[in-house]
């Protein structure tokens, strides 16, 4: 750490988890993790409740021993420093503040533990306060603040002792939604600013989506997918990546042929695709497509790539048109069009879905 | 709120507000009675009083004549004052422990600490004198704060344990994560966190010690007499009105200290809210 009177911020560092397991008892909560998180990046770990990825948080916070495996920061191990030697900052889910001390006792608290002067523990308030815009706030306790106000002081809190990590646990989850995205941006702000190597856990795939640089896909404590947002959403490595990530149109079919890096799929709504295929797959393999609803229009005539369905309702959400359409086999599909002013939607009936153009469907194999 | 209310209804409430006018008239009634009857101006216990005089005040407040009474309300406070404090420090130590292990043994252990509060005290009083007198321990003011010790220290116990459970273990993670020591969480999260709950509990253990008869009875001696079996024996010989005057002081010193514990507990809470 750099000295407390020297505002200068240390370069960022990796932050490495090398094979890390953990088990409850008999269950295993994380299972042989290995993960490298890159000086200054936002990795979320990004998964439904119970996969893992809080136990993996506190295995780095050091409130965890993990069963096996390593967390690096640098190149210097840290599996054997306990929490408070470890000098990272966590933003705790509902924060923990102390709820006894003023805004200005709870962000001076670390330095004060370190046994750094009045003088030191003032100026780093200041600078602090004024580094997540809550100059007049100093002298309220922690209830006397809203929700967003109160995230700002455990930001402050976090990064007033200068650490190399940030690990933030499901950090917006308590807030309004109209406040999350300003609240994104303000944390993407100070973790470029400090230059920070950070960690945030969360069920949310907005949140993961808005602020991480990468996300790890997580299911049954271990990683699925790791990689750009964009990259998740567009090419999901697996079936529940596909499933978790964003909404997703499933239907059955079988191989009919395999041309190079693309497949021809005779579906059993009785349309044939052609899509790309990652992977091997035989003639005849049974396999789920899985596109997007954006990735999918409604269109007049029939033709063999065109699914014929009932059409049963339409939404207009936001931007977009929802439509809701039943497949001959009963499946259930959603097409979400662009919408723009006095546009009318597509009357209930029959209609023909069809691929959009640019669409990138998803192949999976059936287990 | 807005539906008609039937016969039934009424009847109900008309039942259950009046049984809790009984209850408040006999939780109240006896000490608005023994308020009045220390205020009497004559020699004996009398209800109503004839009239009303500080006399009884005066005597019990005369240094030659209530010497007796006040070396016993003296013992008393000495003991329960000391009592409190120990029991207090070894009921936080005792739930700081507890708390921290999740183990079936702990839960042995809270029951076991808490036993004193629904054993029959008397027969701790017994016990507690045999005992002392098998180990050739002679009765002593000492003795006295031991014997109160046992019986007063669940009551601090009960109220820190229950304020541990309450305190967020988030906020000891965020302390530790932030680079305190244990001690330094302890010093300035944990304790100013639970002080409410410690506070809460001494007052109660030293106004239980203050009036325990059942260990006082058999562990005090004429030289080591405590103020609630000094009254008793002033009872027993005479109907002196000066026990109706310390019941006053004693009623009125309680309000004081109720009220003095509510804005300071009141207020830390406030504070920690």
């Amino acid at each position: 750490m750099a000295s407390p009177s020297t505002p200068a911020v240390p370069a960022a560092q990796p932050l490495t988890l090398d094979g890390v397991t953990h088990s409850y008892g008999t269950g295993l909560a994380v299972d042989n993790v290995t993960l490298e998180v890159k000086g200054g990046e936002l990795v979320a770990l990004l998964g439904p409740s119970g996969c893992g990825k809080t136990t993996l948080l506190r295995i780095v916070a050091g409130f965890i021993q993990q069963t096996n495996g390593k967390v690096v920061i640098g190149d210097r191990p840290i599996d054997e420093l306990p929490p408070n030697r470890r000098e990272i900052g966590i933003v705790f889910q509902n924060y923990a503040l102390f709820p006894h001390m003023t805004v200005a006792e709870n962000i001076a608290y670390g330095l004060a533990a370190r046994g750094e002067s009045r003088a030191v523990q003032a100026e780093r308030v200041k600078e602090m306060l004024a580094t997540v815009r809550m100059e007049g706030f100093a002298e309220r306790k922690p209830r006397q603040l809203s929700g967003g106000q109160q995230q700002r002081v455990a930001l402050a809190r976090a990064l007033a002792i200068r650490p190399r990590i940030l690990l933030l646990d499901e950090p917006f989850a308590a807030l309004d939604k109209n406040l999350r995205l300003d609240m994104q941006i303000e944390i993407k702000r100070l973790q470029r600013q400090f230059a920070l190597t950070a960690i945030m856990v969360t069920h949310d795939q907005d949140e993961a989506m808005s602020i991480a640089d990468r996300i790890a896909v997580m299911s049954h404590g271990h990683i699925e997918q790791l990689g750009a947002p964009a990259e998740i959403y567009d090419d999901p490595a697996t079936l529940f990546v596909n499933n978790f990530i964003g909404s997703s149109n499933l239907l059955k079919g079988a191989v009919e042929a395999v041309d190079g890096s693309e497949a021809r799929i005779a579906l059993a709504c009785g349309a044939t695709w052609t899509v790309p295929a990652r992977g091997r797959f035989e003639p005849g393999a049974p396999v789920l497509v899985s596109v997007r609803p954006e990735q999918m229009m409604l269109a007049d005539a029939a033709a063999p790539d065109r699914i014929p369905v009932d059409l049963k309702l339409s939404l207009p959400i936001g931007g977009a048109l929802i439509y809701d359409v039943a497949a001959p086999g009963g499946e259930q599909l959603k097409i979400a069009v662009p919408r723009r002013p006095g546009m009318a939607a597509s009357a209930p009936g029959t209609a023909h879905a069809a691929l959009a153009p640019h669409a990138r469907p998803a192949l999976f194999p059936v287990a | 709120m807005s539906q008609r209310s039937t016969p039934a209804d009424v009847s109900f409430n008309l039942t259950v507000g009046a049984i809790a006018i009984v209850a408040i008239l006999i939780l109240i009634g006896p000490v608005l009675i023994v308020i009045a009857t220390s205020f009497t101006t004559t020699q004996a216990l009398r209800f109503p009083p004839p009239g009303l005089s500080l006399r009884w005040y005066g005597e019990l407040f005369d240094p030659v004549r209530s010497a007796p009474i006040h070396t016993a309300a003296l013992n008393s406070v000495w003991v329960a004052g000391w009592a409190t404090v120990i029991g207090s420090v070894l009921s936080v130590l005792a739930a700081l422990a507890i708390t921290r292990v999740a183990r079936p043994s702990a839960r042995a252990l809270e029951a076991s600490f808490l036993s004193p509060l629904v054993l029959p005290t008397l027969s701790y009083g017994l016990a507690a004198l045999m005992f002392f007198s098998v180990m050739g321990i002679r009765p002593s003011l000492n003795l006295l704060i031991a014997g109160h010790l046992v019986v007063i220290a669940p009551f601090v116990f009960r109220t820190t344990l229950a304020s541990l459970t309450q305190l967020d273990p988030a906020l000891l993670e965020a302390s530790a994560n932030l680079g305190a020591s244990r001690f330094y969480s302890f010093r300035r999260i944990t304790l100013p966190l639970i002080a409410p709950g410690i506070a809460a509990g001494a007052f109660l253990a030293f106004i239980a010690s203050m009036d325990n008869v059942p260990v006082s009875l058999f562990l005090s001696t004429a030289r080591t007499s405590m103020l609630p079996i000094r009254m008793w024996g002033m009872m027993e010989s005479t109907l002196d009105v000066r026990i109706a005057a310390i019941a006053g002081v004693l009623i009125v010193a309680t309000l004081v200290l109720m009220v003095v514990m509510d804005r300071l507990t009141g207020l830390t809470r406030r504070m920690s809210a």
